[in-house]
């Protein structure tokens, strides 16, 4: 090799001999094997010291290792069928609640039961299927992967874009509140838990005129969330029913979400509201049959609300 | 490598992490999640083009991991610096002389090269770190839109800071 065209080499004979020989071994072997140990610290690095690439690299795994997760998952379910079948008693129970007040019918398609609901007011005669205006579908799931200690949790569930999950849709058990679904992939979606210090979900306190809030999770105990923004003048008792209120569009109107855990006391950043601990219906930690729900009249309700904005500014 | 010609590659090495912590990441802050500005890795460009692959994959690591520290986004910048420094013998590749560069060439500037050549490998150069420094924060196919779209409008942003920089500091060596 002429000198024009030497390359640079720096010497490692000043670090001590054992060491110096690894390293010197390590940049004579190519770029190539350098490049590959220094890309797998980094990243090592990236998804242990950083949070939100560790819960992308979770979920990621989790999406990818769905399948195995859901033969496993079949295999555990054997040995459950006690719970299981209770836990369809319960999804029973409600489903015929629902169909008593004529709100829903059941359409089957594929393996799916899609549950389509219906505003009986929107009715002008008794012919069912020529009057219904349907507000809300759903579809059934089953979590197959869930988490509850992290600041942030999330869960993924067996249904995807081929059964007609798309994102934000709503998430919901017979007894409560799951998540909101953020990410889909054809058979698997990924839901942000309501145990997720981004979720806001708007619920309301029936026996207190229908006054409504937005409800967080502050993190720390699993099963109490924190609903804010009911202005003071309400008497807010223990053990009062809190439900959705309808007006995050996501979630159905009136969907048990919990009841008031403790004695309301005033939001301390805000000290003309009140701050209300809720202590979930369903608990995050064993939630497993889940119901996927989407208002069919979100879009719509979305371009009125671009209106609005336009007449604003 | 003697110590006068070390002093700009650590002259610059300091300079470039100061200002990448210190004003272009303040500014994606301020101004929105699709304003970013990558100028550290001109420090991996500028380095001698005859340095050996291992030792400028080191160096592109440690310009890496010390933004990293700053914002703190531990082994983000670090894994796409050193992949920068890697590549960058590929990016450069279709804008070498023929027989490949010479120690006559000491860094790949302007000052060297010209200012259309110099513009043309950074901008290639600059492209393939940035779509590395996207696709491995996000790391997942369910991102796919997003990284191609921050690292286009990364790219454009990110070629008017270089242009700037050449132009006011003309690199020599």
């Amino acid at each position: 090799m002429d000198d024009e065209h030497k390359v640079l080499r720096p010497s490692f004979s000043f670090i001590v001999p054992p060491m110096g020989k690894l390293l010197e071994l390590l940049l004579r072997n190519g770029g190539f094997v350098t490049f590959l140990v220094v890309e797998v610290i980094c990243f090592a690095m990236m998804v242990n010291f950083n949070t939100r690439q560790g819960e992308i690299w979770a979920n990621t795994t989790g999406i990818f290792g769905g399948r195995a997760l859901e033969k496993r998952q079949m295999a555990s379910d054997y040995f459950n069928l006690y719970e299981r079948a209770d836990s369809l008693a319960h999804l029973v129970d409600s489903l015929q609640l629902r169909l008593s007040n004529a709100r829903q019918v059941q359409v089957p398609i594929r393996d799916t039961f899609f549950l389509v609901s219906y505003d009986s007011l929107s009715r002008t005669d008794s012919t069912l299927r020529k009057t219904v205006r349907p507000q809300f579908q759903s579809v059934t799931a089953r979590v197959i992967k869930n988490s509850v200690s992290g600041a942030n949790n999330w869960l993924i569930i067996n249904r995807g874009s081929s059964d007609g999950v798309k994102t934000d849709m709503a998430v919901l058990s017979p007894v409560g509140i799951v998540g909101i679904v953020r990410h889909v992939s054809p058979h698997f979606s990924l839901v942000m838990s309501v145990l997720h210090q981004q979720a806001k979900i708007s619920a309301a306190l029936p026996q207190q005129k229908n006054a409504f809030g937005s409800l967080t999770w502050d993190g720390g105990d699993p099963t109490v969330m924190t609903l804010r923004y009911i202005p003071q003048h309400f008497v807010v008792k223990e053990n009062e029913p809190v439900v959705t209120s309808g007006y995050s569009l996501m979630f159905p109107q009136g969907h048990p979400v919990g009841k008031v855990y403790g004695t309301p006391k005033t939001d301390a950043e805000n000290p003309y509201f009140l701050e209300i601990k809720v202590k979930l219906h369903q608990d995050m930690t064993t939630v497993r049959d889940v119901s996927v729900v989407q208002n069919l009249f979100q879009a719509e309700i979305d371009s009125l609300q671009l209106k609005i904005k336009a007449n604003e500014q | 490598m003697n110590s006068s010609s070390i002093t700009p590659h650590v002259l610059r090495f300091i300079g470039m992490v100061a200002v990448q912590s210190l004003l272009l990441n303040q500014m994606t802050g301020s101004i929105g999640a699709y304003f970013n500005v990558l100028l550290y890795p001109l420090f991996i460009l500028f380095l001698p083009l005859q340095m050996a692959a291992p030792y400028l994959i080191l160096l592109g690591f440690a310009v890496g991991v010390a933004v990293d520290a700053f914002v703190p986004s531990w082994g983000i910048h670090a894994g796409a610096g050193a992949f920068s420094a890697f590549a960058r013998g590929l990016a450069l590749l279709p804008f070498a002389p023929k027989g490949g560069f010479s120690t006559k060439d000491s860094i790949f500037a302007p000052a060297t090269m010209g200012w259309q050549t110099f513009l043309q490998g950074t901008a290639l150069f600059m492209a393939m770190h940035l779509l590395w420094y996207f696709s491995f924060s996000y790391f997942s196919h369910l991102f796919a839109l997003e990284i191609v779209k921050k690292t286009a409008a990364a790219w454009g942003l990110t070629m008017i800071f270089v242009a700037l920089y050449a132009a006011m500091f003309n690199p020599k060596k």
